[in-house]
């Protein structure tokens, strides 16, 4: 016994050596370079003043990216030219990324558009499925136009959000747009802006927007000249902590490739980050970060105003595709990639973990064999054929059991001593 | 969810299958029947689509039948099902813990200007409170029932305090939807997953100690354990062993 739970204190101790170790690094990592218990739970604004902007570089030292969150090992980028970037290593506020080549689909789609030339909206309106639109973070304002860069509950990410909804609307597409506000702004956020991205979807939207604006504190990183005006840029968030982010992170492809064959570089690239941000939600489901808070509010106005324009052909919403190019995301012959390698991930990770809890749990690999056909032949017996027609494997059991064998019982009595057993062993 | 291509669709009726199935296995372990776990799941996914207005508040507020109202029946429920006084407080004691861990790591640690998710944002808040309240509540109660009374209500006492927070702030606007997102509510979520994640440390931990702990245990206890005729019939928990009664293995044994 004493055997026994000094293994498990060793176990404990060891676990939390290991978790404590992780958690020092990492931490020691993130909170360079200011790092004190206050600024740890101090209120935000001092961070963009630190300049806690990491820069994403690629192997030849070029600057591939900036991002105002925290960039961490597996992060990945997209750019509009369809170039992919993994992140492999983070020192101090650098970022430091390995090129893994050019995305394939994210060429095919350029190829595609590129032929496009005039865009073919404001045709018959095909779906009226409408867009859902809302901010999670409903405080995020522009430095230049609205003073401050955060507003809480009326920031200026609203009339951005409303910006967008009038581009939609002018081109003929349904809009439900959800003014809620989830302040405060923190992670928490997510978890109250669910519902309201649910409520959104009881309307049945072929697609839920979440418009955010950037931290970045350099205005020019967003600032293009483009189709005639200045506007700031948009980036596209998948979050990587969503099963089903390859559908995603497939809408985005298309939806980045065809914004930029109509006003190229409105999106200037895409971010896969950690996070889930309600995309488990809808695989139609997308994070638009329109500009950064040191743009002026029109510069954002103009840009999601820019990106508005692809949705309705990316989505399907307006008259038949034009021959060559790939087919909308709601059409039911489209080749999904993205749905199908999401579907092959949930299903291997469930049977892996399935599996190696069923292995934890039986302690062997035979006892774990026997229990698996065991709750087959149990589960499926029970719902194709009578509960009568297993008598002679529970008498097998029994014998197997060493237990006297009661013969056939009170299929009543079996259930009322069932409960009993159940109550008892339920700790 | 019509007018998606097959492979969407695929991957939308898949991923909800996972979801129920595993929500039915946390929920078989809940003092419920197999049929009783599932007539849960149907009424939560129903219940989804109906949302009660709670009037008088300033702000709107509003419970959803099945991210809400369910789950919090469910844990008064367990808790009057408790067997001892004990375990009921140790239950609530966890309920407050996690509404208070999950507030500071959600709304102190995890915010601020970067985007999108602040500043430490290293787990989505989907994702996190699950694993607090799981954690709070096993460590609390050492048992999936007190680890999924302390997800849920947890956080719902989360909700009754962001009504207060927006009251407290003079909120121009704002909206309290508890359990909103109704079977796809993080309350769901959390109540689900705490109760596996119960289970898998339990499970470990019982594996590293070699089986449970049988001497010095109530001699009912014990027979229930080795359970011999009903080992096909309970659920997806049998841990029997056709072997000596000292090697027993059964339910985890707090």
């Amino acid at each position: 016994m004493t055997g026994a739970k000094s293994r498990i204190i060793w176990g404990i101790g060891l676990l939390l050596v290991g978790i404590s170790l992780l958690l020092g690094l990492s931490v020691s990592r993130l909170t360079r370079p200011v790092w004190s218990v206050t600024t740890f739970f101090k209120e935000a604004e001092n961070d963009h003043q630190a300049g806690v902007v990491y820069t994403v570089k690629d192997e030849q030292g070029r600057v591939i990216s900036q991002a105002s969150r925290r960039v961490t090992v597996g992060d990945e980028i997209f750019t509009a030219e369809g170039r992919h970037y993994r992140v492999t290593g983070v020192k101090g506020n650098t970022a430091y990324a390995r090129y893994l080549g050019m995305d394939r689909d994210l060429l095919a789609y350029n190829e595609y558009y590129s032929h496009l030339g005039v865009p073919a909206v404001r045709m018959m309106a095909r779906s009226t499925r409408p867009v859902g639109i809302y901010h999670t973070h409903s405080d995020e304002s522009y430095v230049p136009t609205d003073g401050s860069e955060s507003i809480p509950f009326k920031g200026g990410i609203y009339q951005v959000g409303e910006a967008l909804v009038n581009r939609l609307k002018n081109s003929g597409v349904r809009v439900d747009y959800d003014r809620t506000p989830h302040d405060p702004h923190d992670d928490n956020a997510y978890y109250r802006s669910r519902r309201t991205a649910v409520k959104l979807m009881q309307n049945n939207p072929i697609a839920i927007f979440d418009v955010h604006r950037d931290g970045v504190s350099d205005p020019g990183y967003y600032q293009r000249y483009i189709s005639n005006e200045d506007v700031a840029q948009t980036r596209l968030v998948v979050g990587r902590e969503n099963p089903r982010m390859q559908a995603n992170l497939d809408f985005a492809k298309r939806l980045m490739s065809y914004a930029n064959s109509l006003h190229k570089p409105v999106v200037k690239e895409i971010f896969t980050a950690k996070g889930n941000y309600n995309q488990d939600l809808m695989p139609t489901a997308l994070l638009i970060e329109a500009g950064t808070h040191t743009n002026t509010k029109g510069e954002a106005e103009r840009g999601i105003a820019l990106l508005a324009d692809a949705v309705p052909v990316v989505l399907g919403l307006t008259g038949p595709a034009p021959g060559g190019a790939p087919k909308p995301v709601t059409d039911r012959t489209a080749g999904t990639p993205g749905s199908w390698k999401a579907l092959g991930w949930i299903i291997a990770l469930t049977l892996l973990g399935g599996g190696a809890f069923l292995l934890i749990s039986a302690g062997s690999w035979d006892r774990a064999k026997s229990r698996l056909s065991d709750f087959f032949g149990r589960e499926f017996a029970s719902f194709f054929a009578p509960r009568r027609a297993r008598k002679p494997d529970l008498d097998t059991a029994e014998k197997a059991t060493e237990t006297p064998a009661e013969g056939h019982r009170d299929p009543d009595a079996g259930e009322a001593a069932r409960d009993h057993l159940e109550r008892i062993r339920q700790d | 969810m019509t007018g998606f291509p097959v492979g969407i669709t695929a991957l939308i009726v898949i991923s909800l299958l996972i979801f129920f199935g595993l929500a039915h296995r946390a929920l078989d372990r809940m003092r419920l029947t197999d049929r009783g776990a599932l007539a849960v799941i149907v009424a939560m996914i129903v219940g989804s689509f109906i949302s009660l207005p709670i009037p008088g508040g300033r702000y709107p507020v509003s419970i959803n039948v099945g991210g809400g109202l369910f789950p919090l029946g469910l844990s008064i429920y367990l808790l009057s099902r408790a067997g001892t006084a004990a375990e009921r407080i140790r239950a609530l004691v966890g309920a407050g813990i996690t509404a208070v861990v999950v507030y500071a790591v959600g709304s102190l640690v995890m915010r601020g200007l970067p985007e999108p998710g602040g500043r430490y944002e290293i787990l989505d808040a989907l994702w996190l409170y699950p694993l607090v309240a799981g954690l709070v509540g096993y460590l609390a109660g050492r048992s999936r029932r007190a680890a999924f009374v302390s997800a849920t209500l947890g956080l719902l006492v989360l909700d009754v305090g962001y009504y207060f927070w927006l009251v407290s702030r003079g909120a121009p606007a704002g909206r309290v939807a508890i359990g909103g997102a109704g079977a796809f509510d993080a309350i769901v979520l959390a109540g689900i997953l705490a109760v596996l994640l119960a289970e898998v440390v339990g499970e470990v931990r019982e594996r590293l100690q070699g089986g449970p702990v049988s001497k010095g245990r109530p001699e009912a206890l014990l027979r229930a354990l080795r359970k011999p005729e009903m080992a096909t019939v309970g659920n997806g928990g049998n841990r029997i062993d056709r072997e000596s009664p000292e090697n027993d293995e059964g339910g985890t044994l707090k």
